[in-house]
């Protein structure tokens, strides 16, 4: 009997795997064509690599990376997407590494008296990816293009409007901006509404890159962009990969490099440099201590990437109490001991701030001293505002957007530091990002946190006027004075730089001492590893074209 | 048999507008708006109303929902929300092949371990492996996922290297072992019980004390008879878990950094991406009601008995 079971288990065994196998061989039919379909790619990739003495395997940098949102510059408004925009595609002015605006597919300028007239010369040699060369009349086309309705560009606007015309392209009223004028077939003429010192900075956002009207009409056509920049897009595979090849005939200095593979599948990154799969990547708070201790043999390719312009900050809606009131305010701004945290909460990967600029960025002014941690002046704030009998308050709800279920430790600790001091209590409630945006335009919340200003490009407008000018979309906290708003819009036509940064400082020194946000920290030293075998790789506080000049040496 | 099947097939389509419109008013009633998630901390109302009146986000509920069903009844999802200028086909069909692959795997870990294993102790009826074997699987059918992924990461991966600790390659790669493990093993104990009881079911029953009194060998028994007749159910749970392998398994490719379409729904629920999440939830209910009138079915074929009228 026992044989006999035995006998029946093996068989029943051996039909199940039987079955397994077939399934899966059955499966492996459909398998094969998908898998096929990468293997080929690198395939392809791999005798490509031999059938060209140029390109050798250490020639390709290896990044991590996500799935843009888009590779269409006028519809992009990401820096995701623009870290890949800005290697595919180009316009008539780029910035360095050193964010000093410079001539790309414009090899000159010139700025009529009253700052209002641009006219720009063209590069005879400028050609797209396929060879066809590119002229004024492809600029005008594009401009058009990204100001049209049925683009449905987000930066239009903000980009494009302060030249003649766009609005009423924008606006449907006419197809044709009025504003832009081909001279000849390499002089372009832009006209702008009044004398704005930023005009050409915004020039360097993808919103006004050129692209090739024939090559827009294809359908997908993002999938094989022809684009002017110094990588074409070799291969897209979302999810999986995206490897960009090197432009031979770009118009500029041609990049070093023969490839950039970006790893879009995700993965534990630390790791992944460790095993060589990436060439470089961010530090973590986690990995800090190890990757700085001298003899660990990460030690060697740490780089000190320089401050992003961005800040992290606590919103208040000045219009609803009680944070209507200044003093209130202010009391919450100097109960913070932004030192103690930043250094022993936060391992001092970020600096504290007082000031709305960060260090380094155009009219950062270092004599502002903001709101520092003081207990008794804190109490002192309490007692003249108008709510300084605590038991009267209305409920204090912070919130922050996300669906962790943390604020952060730092928010914690700045609750801790209200109760102890002020003996006010707050509660922290979390949004999901999309709930939290909707009640952030409307003005919904009370205060909130979790969200970093980014500069988008570097003039002091893009970060005081955009949050603190009454009438922008953008200032969240509902905060209106007039002599702020009057001395914001004097500095967006002041031609004399220095006059213009003064505005600015005046500006930014009330904004400071009135608190409609209390700036909490500037990221600070952040640590990325490079690989010894990648040179020249700039890291730089905002995004910007920079592969072409990477060196890669065995 | 013909005019039920054609019967089942007719309420397809409404059963599908029905979903489709209850996910609809969801998306468009509830809080958070795609454009204003698109355009971030950035918002400026008079572009958002721009946009949205070209995405013809502006126009009433109905007449949105009437174009949409217009356009999904031919095949065409329309255009992502999140990821601009791409087609939410595109889109999902490679994210969908991942998950399936995935499932797939897990599915045939259960089923391999699941099947005999429950066959094999409905014979052992009575004993003590019985009940040991049981308990077993019922252990690991509790043990949630996300305890056995860190787990079986610490073992395979950070303590002994053996396979790699996230990512995709396909089914053919080192990388699937972990998360299939992860996804296959709960599912053993459900096979397992439901192959046991069947069995023993059908070991009561007179036809098999007949084959076996006719003198049969045991083999044949247990494989014409037995075996055949336990089979029935298990092809219902086959059946929907094959419409689950389209849905993907949204915290194990989350931890494991697998692209698939689970994780990739949840990123467009948070992300508003209203057409990708009709694309998905459509084609899952389509893939659901099509392996429910498939188990339905088969039954009739493996089992003559059953009829439908």
């Amino acid at each position: 009997m026992w044989i006999c079971k035995n006998k029946l288990l093996f068989k029943v065994i051996f039909s199940s795997l039987l079955l397994i196998f077939l399934i899966s061989c059955s499966s492996d039919s459909g398998e094969k064509n998908v898998d096929q379909f990468t293997n080929t790619s690198e395939k392809v990739l791999s005798e490509k690599k031999n059938n060209n003495n140029i390109v050798s395997a250490g020639k390709q940098l290896n990044v991590l990376y996500s799935d843009p949102p888009t590779l269409d510059p006028h519809r992009a408004q990401d820096s995701t997407s623009a870290g890949i925009i800005l290697e595919i595609y180009s316009g008539l002015v780029s910035l360095d590494t050193n964010l000093q605006i410079i001539p790309d597919i414009a090899e000159s300028w010139a700025i009529s008296n009253d700052g209002m007239k641009y006219t720009f010369k063209l590069r005879d040699n400028a050609k797209f990816h396929n060879g066809k060369k590119i002229t004024s009349a492809d600029f005008v086309w594009s401009f058009n293009r990204a100001a049209n309705p049925a683009t449905t560009s987000i930066t239009a606007e903000d980009y494009l409007g302060d030249i003649v015309g766009v609005q009423d392209v924008i606006d449907g009223k006419t197809d044709k901006i009025s504003g832009i004028k081909l001279i000849d077939e390499l002089t372009l003429e832009i006209n702008i509404d009044s004398p704005k010192a930023y005009f050409l900075a915004k020039l360097t956002y993808p919103v006004s890159f050129v692209l090739d009207s024939e090559n827009v009409k294809n359908k997908n056509w993002t999938d094989s962009p022809n684009g002017s920049g110094p990588f074409m897009l070799d291969e897209y595979l979302i999810g999986e990969k995206l490897l960009l090849k090197r432009n031979p005939d770009w118009y500029r200095e041609p990049a070093k490099i023969e490839y950039v593979s970006m790893n879009l599948a995700g993965g534990q990154a630390m790791a992944m440099y460790e095993n060589g799969e990436i060439d470089l990547t961010g530090v973590g708070m986690a990995d800090l201590e190890r990757v700085l201790d001298p003899s660990s043999d990460l030690n060697k390719d740490v780089v000190i990437a320089p401050l992003s312009f961005s800040q992290y900050y606590i919103g208040f809606n000045v219009q609803k109490p009680p944070f209507d009131d200044k003093y209130f305010r202010q009391a919450l701004a100097h109960a913070i001991n932004k030192e103690l945290i930043a250094n022993e909460v936060l391992s001092g990967m970020v600096k504290p701030a007082y000031g709305i600029l960060p260090p380094g960025f155009p009219g950062y002014d270092k004599t502002i001293d903001g709101l520092k941690f003081n207990e008794q002046l804190a109490k002192d704030m309490l007692a003249k505002s108008k709510y300084s009998n605590i038991n009267d308050l209305p409920r204090l709800i912070l919130s922050v957007p996300g669906t962790g279920g943390s604020a952060g430790l730092d928010i914690e600790v700045i609750i801790e530091m209200w109760k102890q001091t002020l003996g006010i209590e707050v509660e922290i409630q979390q949004v999901e990002w999309a709930t939290f945006l909707q009640m952030l335009n409307r003005q919904e919340l009370q205060f909130f946190s979790g969200l970093g200003w980014i500069a988008d490009y570097p003039d002091p407008e893009n970060f005081l006027d955009i949050n603190f000018h009454s009438t922008k979309s953008t200032n969240h906290n509902g905060y209106k004075n007039e002599e702020v708003d009057k001395l914001l819009e004097s500095a967006r036509i002041e031609q004399d730089l220095n006059n213009r940064m003064q505005m600015y400082n005046n500006a930014e020194r009330i904004i400071v001492d009135e608190a409609p946000w209390i700036p909490l920290w500037f990221p600070g030293d952040r640590y990325v590893l490079i690989n010894q075998r990648v040179k020249n790789y700039k890291l730089t506080p905002m995004s910007v074209p920079k592969y072409s000049l990477v060196e890669i040496v065995d | 048999m013909w005019k039920y099947i054609v019967g089942r097939l007719v309420w397809i389509p409404f059963l599908l507008i029905a979903v489709a419109f209850i996910t609809f008013i969801l998306g468009r009633f509830g809080p958070g708006d795609p454009v204003e998630v698109m355009m971030g901390t950035k918002y400026n109302p008079v572009v958002a109303e721009r946009i949205r009146s070209e995405m013809g986000l502006d126009k009433p509920v109905m007449v949105q929902f009437y174009k949409y069903i217009q356009s999904a009844s031919k095949g065409d999802f329309g255009e992502s929300f999140r990821f601009r200028g791409r087609s939410v086909s595109s889109l999902i069909a490679p994210k969908m092949i991942v998950s399936a692959k995935l499932s797939l795997v897990a599915l045939l870990i259960s089923i391999s371990i699941g099947l005999p294993l429950g066959f094999y102790i409905a014979h052992k009826q009575g004993t003590w492996i019985d009940p040991l074997i049981v308990s077993f699987s019922v252990f690991f059918m509790s043990i949630p996922i996300m305890i056995t992924i860190p787990f079986l990461l610490w073992i395979g991966c950070l303590k002994t290297n053996l396979v790699p600790c996230s990512g995709w390659g396909g089914i053919f790669d080192s990388r699937i072992i972990i998360p299939a493990l992860a996804m296959g093993i709960p599912g053993v104990a459900g096979m397992l019980r439901i192959m046991r009881a069947t069995t023993l079911d059908v070991l009561g029953q007179d036809y098999i004390r007949t084959a076996q009194s006719k003198g049969l060998h045991y083999f044949t028994v247990s494989t014409r008879h037995v075996f055949r007749n336990s089979i029935i159910p298990i092809v219902t749970i086959l059946a929907f878990s094959l419409a689950g392998l389209l849905g993907g398994a949204f915290i194990t490719e989350t931890i494991m950094g697998i692209p698939g379409i689970g994780r990739f729904s949840v990123e467009s629920i948070f992300n508003r991406d209203y057409p990708v999440i009709m694309a998905i939830t459509l084609i899952g209910a389509t893939a659901f009601v099509i392996a429910n009138l498939m188990a339905d079915i088969s039954y009739s074929i493996i089992d003559p008995r059953i009829r439908y009228k």
